[in-house]
């Protein structure tokens, strides 16, 4: 929310009369500042304050959808520039851009492929979200059957692209009901354009050459009741794309300038037809704001880096990030391998799991869910305890997996040594290294069976 | 409500550090501003691009990775000149793996030999880099200094544990040092202002530890974007260093990038875009191929 | 500020020793080394305590009982050995702690019930820690609800904001100062009450007494109730007690940034204002913070 509650808070009758359920009228506007209340629950705010409250409440990034149900695209509200200063809030998407001048069977491979760009990591799924369509042949057949086919055959949201209106709205009918983004809107069919969004309730990709052609175009969408927009400043290339997101982001969450309150949009695929650069144009213009970025990319080598970078970049700072529960086989360990245990931070992971793969040492590395905290606090909350590992142990069955019976365990957690052996009377508890790049050394020099 | 610019611009500068000397000499930071913010400040010095060499033959390197080096990998002479010559770097890494304690161990004397070598022969700015072994790499950086003596290197990592005998050496030889601390920027202030009490802050670079593509990468980004912010915007003196990034180790480990030689050179790309997007100044790539395309799409 | 000593604490070896081998010495020499220098509250903290909790939680707060009269901070995540300590307390127990988040609230609160315990009510909630002011605000305010509900008035109610390390979110500390004034407009009735010693916990071990001290006379003029210590510091109790009424001073103009020539000032009034200073945010924290 744009207001902090302490604003919030000077506009309120302060009577403290608890008639909205809260017991002061302070508790009122924290609720309402972080979305908890209504506005309409204090039965005291003078008319024309709400009116203006509310005004200020709403985010200073529209929230956008694309697509509808489960594959829908949800963009905006974006709340900081830096992503150390909260978090991103929502994930860009990337679209990936199929010209109906292409021939039917290109198009059916391409489709395929596109289905294909899915990949689990660490338990999470990374694909691309969108089909951008675009008209590039003379005539309204080959876009109509485009359109058509892609409806027919995936389940992807889409981004109609025609610089014919008429053709882009018929085309927009044939999928109202998976609400496509029509793109573009610019200066010149924006009055024409109007009343078809208004009709078929879809969001605008609005073009400008520049911040002030967007400006006018998305003032007059906004007058018109047209309230979600997605901006294209029609930056040519990666400098032009940071420079113009990076003002537009500024203009919008610093100055609460809401002509330029919405997410945007940009093509590297334009920009540029070298796969390499158009990869990396598009990792950092999602690195620095796009919304959606259209990529024109199907291979795995190239789309797989940008599905990975978008994901470490719009994780959530303040939340430790996780890797799943289970027992890691590294370097092809096997009954007389070294057993690690640790938790499953992700950071934490990638160091010892690391560590242990470039040394090419054979080890089976228990990774036990502690909700992503690290082994003392996970201790001290009870969830990385000997009674906690013991019950790990024995859910993956790991006396089956080695001849040996000895536990290596991190080096800070030197509480946890008795407990454990308490625990686990059949098993040497070992202490390892209180660094993680040094467990190779470690089990160089004290590993035996 | 008119519409003006929100242009952001800042009294202080990130300070320029020289690399190297004579006429390959080049420089680094300087800016005012963000990366890449040109239309609102200053930024005198495109970013330095290092290419990597090792001082032993590669073990376990990626075939493709290996492949531009093949001819050369077991000099580091001929591997820095091929570097410099076939691949256009400006600037150099050479990375003294022979000095590995639970390696090769060599002796601070020879190493610091061929690294006189590789400076003679080329004389374009060299960085050289230890093991990270904090006793090792003071006994190895120190004979280095010395032996390199008024050529201005960039010599690290100097660590908390290590900072005391090899700044010093560095100030005697004339040479600049990569201060590194791990992912913290409280981290990197306190060995800045212990550095600062004897060492020149201009000569320092400091390095916040790199993770590669999908192995923390955020984190970096984000330390780095942080003391962009705390040196321009909190104008905090001790945070005012130009940053660096070890990109080429971190990326080169991981599976993905011995997936596929596509997939290898995007890794590392992508890593390096992103880390300079957040305000690093000095990057260390290992593939030819991922330089020239930074190259090319930072120049523009 | 009402002061709760730190030091029966399983994170000593000491400590966890004895509870291990039921041995009451390094108890009863705990205990009355904090009573003598004028704690209000012990706490008693038993970490996980997995291993036969109610027991060792039984013979912990019979031991201590039998040294001091003084009131107990129960410190455990284990309600059967919280529960434990309540049936055999002698005062009125301050049970450390319940979050916002549900199992928390389900299992905890009506144990302070059922005993007529105090609670210490801490922000976290289910989706973790609130990152700011505004968020500790929502979280407590949707707990308290809960606790109210329950029967549990806000009086007897001691709401925990969740101090972080200076050196791991100095960002977060600032968020925490902003919080505690909020609180009597937000919670009135309720107390404030924090972990002091967590801000200084990646300090140099040194210069983790000044932070601590530093911070306490600063959440005391913002109205902190207050603050769980170290039993054994003999400033921060003089400070506590208005026995230091110059220092206190100079850390009010220092959060006042009121324009000052340190220099002539002795050095440790000259550390108390540096201090003051970082805590405030005036500067990046590092561990040098004394050393520019």
């Amino acid at each position: 929310m744009a207001l902090k509650g302490a604003e919030i808070m000077k506009m309120l009758p302060k009577t403290n009369c608890k008639e909205c359920g809260c017991a002061t009228c302070f508790a009122f506007a924290m609720k309402l500042a972080t979305g908890g209340v209504k506005l309409d629950d204090c039965p005291y705010i003078d008319p024309e304050v709400k009116a203006e409250l509310e005004g200020a409440m709403a985010p200073p990034m529209k929230l956008v959808t694309i697509g509808a149900g489960e594959n829908a695209l949800v963009i905006g509200e974006e709340e900081v520039m830096f992503r150390h200063e909260k978090t991103f809030f929502h994930e860009p998407g990337i679209a990936v851009l199929i010209s109906d001048k292409e021939s039917e069977s290109d198009i059916d491979e391409k489709l395929g492929r596109i289905n294909d760009l899915r990949f689990d990591r660490i338990g999470n799924v990374l694909k691309v979200n969108l089909l951008a369509l675009s008209k590039d042949s003379g005539s309204s057949a080959p876009f109509e059957n485009l359109v058509k086919k892609a409806y027919e055959d995936t389940n992807f949201p889409f981004i109609l692209i025609s610089e014919n209106t008429d053709i882009l709205f018929s085309a927009a009918e044939m999928c109202a009901d998976r609400r496509p983004l029509v793109y573009p809107i610019t200066g010149e069919n924006v009055s024409a354009a109007i009343p078809r969004l208004k009709e078929l309730g879809l969001p605008a990709g609005v073009k400008g050459h520049g911040l002030d052609e967007l400006i006018s175009i998305t003032t007059q969408l906004k007058d018109a009741g047209v309230e979600e927009s997605i901006l294209d400043p029609g930056s040519q290339n990666m400098l032009e794309g940071i420079r113009d997101q990076t003002l537009i982001r500024r203009a919008a969450l610093k100055k609460g300038f809401r002509p330029l309150g919405y997410p945007t949009m940009a093509f590297p695929c334009f920009m540029s037809q070298d796969k390499y650069e158009q990869a990396l144009t598009a990792s950092a213009l999602m690195a620095k704001y796009a919304g959606i970025v259209v990529i024109s990319l199907t291979e795995k080598e190239f789309v797989f880096p940008l599905l990975v970078h978008r994901f470490n970049i719009y994780s959530d700072p303040r939340r430790p990030m996780t890797v799943e529960e289970k027992v890691y086989e590294l370097s092809r360990p096997d009954e007389n391998s070294p057993v690690l245990i640790s938790t499953n931070y992700a950071l934490d992971f990638f160091i010892v799991s690391g560590a242990i793969e470039e040394a090419d040492m054979p080890a089976f590395l228990c990774i036990k869910d502690t909700g992503g905290i690290g082994v003392l606090a996970a201790w001290t909350s009870g969830k990385f305890t000997g009674e906690a590992i013991a019950e790990f142990l024995k859910k993956y069955d790991v006396e089956n997996k080695v001849k040996h019976r000895k536990l290596i365990i991190p080096g800070v957690a030197k509480k946890l040594k008795d407990e454990l052996e308490e625990e686990l009377p059949s098993w040497k508890i070992l202490l390892g290294p209180a660094e993680a790049s040094d467990i190779p050394k470690f089990l160089a020099e004290k590993w035996k069976v | 409500m008119t519409y003006e610019a929100p242009l952001e611009k800042h009294p202080v500068n990130i300070r320029e550090v020289v690399l190297g000397e004579g006429e390959k000499a080049r420089k680094i930071g300087g800016e005012n501003t963000f990366p890449f913010h040109s239309f609102e400040g200053s930024l005198p010095n495109l970013q330095g691009l290092a290419l990597e060499v090792l001082d032993i033959h590669p073990q376990n390197w990626a075939t493709w990775a290996l492949e531009p080096f093949k001819d050369v990998a077991s000099d580091p002479v001929d591997w820095a000149k091929k570097c410099v010559e076939e691949y256009g770097a400006e600037i150099l890494c050479l990375r003294l793996l022979s000095t590995d304690p639970m390696g090769m161990d060599a002796a601070p004397e020879e190493t610091a030999k061929t690294v006189r070598k590789v400076v003679d022969s080329l004389n374009v700015p060299l960085i050289v880099l230890g093991t990270g072994t904090e006793d090792k790499d003071s006994k190895v950086l120190i004979e280095v200094a010395r032996e390199c003596s008024g050529k201005n290197l960039l010599l690290g990592p100097v660590l908390k544990g290590n900072y005391q005998e090899i700044a010093k050496a560095a100030l005697e030889h004339g040479h600049a040092i990569v201060a590194q601390a791990a992912m913290d920027a409280n981290l990197t202030k306190e060995l800045n202002i212990a550095l600062c009490k004897f060492f020149p802050p201009e000569k320092i670079v400091v390095d916040p530890t790199s993770s590669a593509l999908g192995y923390g990468m955020e984190y970096t980004f984000s330390i780095i974007e942080s003391i962009k912010q705390f040196g321009l915007v909190d104008k905090d003196n001790m945070m005012q260093m130009p940053v660096f990034s070890d990109v080429a180790a971190e990326c080169w480990r991981t599976k993905e990038a011995r997936e596929s030689e596509e997939q290898g050179i995007l890794w590392e790309a992508t890593t390096s875009m992103t880390f300079l997007l957040a305000g690093a100044n000095l990057l260390v790539l290992r593939h030819p191929t991922a330089l020239r395309l930074i190259k090319k799409m930072i120049s523009s | 500020m009402i002061l709760i000593g730190e030091d029966l604490n399983v994170m000593s070896d000491k400590i966890s020793q004895a509870i291990k081998e039921r041995n009451p010495e390094p108890i009863r020499e705990c205990v009355e080394g904090q009573a003598k220098n004028g704690m209000d509250y012990l706490d008693l903290n038993v970490g996980p305590q997995k291993k036969d909790p109610a027991k060792t939680m039984a013979w912990l707060v019979k031991t201590v009982q039998e040294y001091t009269d003084l009131p107990l901070c129960l410190d455990t995540t284990n309600p059967i050995a919280m529960e434990e300590g309540l049936k055999i307390s002698n005062k009125k127990a301050l049970v450390n702690s319940a979050s916002g988040a549900k199992e928390s609230m389900e299992t905890v609160m009506p144990l302070c019930k059922k005993y007529s315990a105090d609670l210490v009510l801490s922000v976290i909630n289910d989706a973790g820690l609130p990152s700011d002011a505004d968020e500790r605000a929502a979280s407590i305010l949707e707990s308290l609800e809960v606790a109210n509900q329950m029967g549990i008035e806000n009086e007897n109610i001691w709401i925990d904001p969740v101090l972080l390390p200076v050196g791991v979110d100095q960002r977060q500390v600032l968020s925490y100062m902003e919080f505690i004034q909020m609180i009597p407009d937000l919670a009135p009735g309720a107390k404030c009450v924090c972990g002091v010693s967590n801000l200084s916990y990646s300090a140099p071990k040194g210069l983790r007494g000044l932070l601590n001290r530093t911070f306490l006379v600063i959440i005391s003029r913002y109205g902190q109730d207050a603050g769980i210590v170290s039993g054994f510091d003999d400033e921060l109790i003089k400070l506590n007690r208005g026995e230091m009424p110059e220092i206190v001073e100079l850390i009010h103009r220092a959060m006042d940034e009121e324009d000052m020539d340190i220099s002539g000032l002795p050095s440790k009034e000259q550390e108390y204002v540096k201090t003051t200073q970082v805590l405030m945010g005036k500067t990046l924290y590092s561990n040098s913070w004394l050393e520019i």
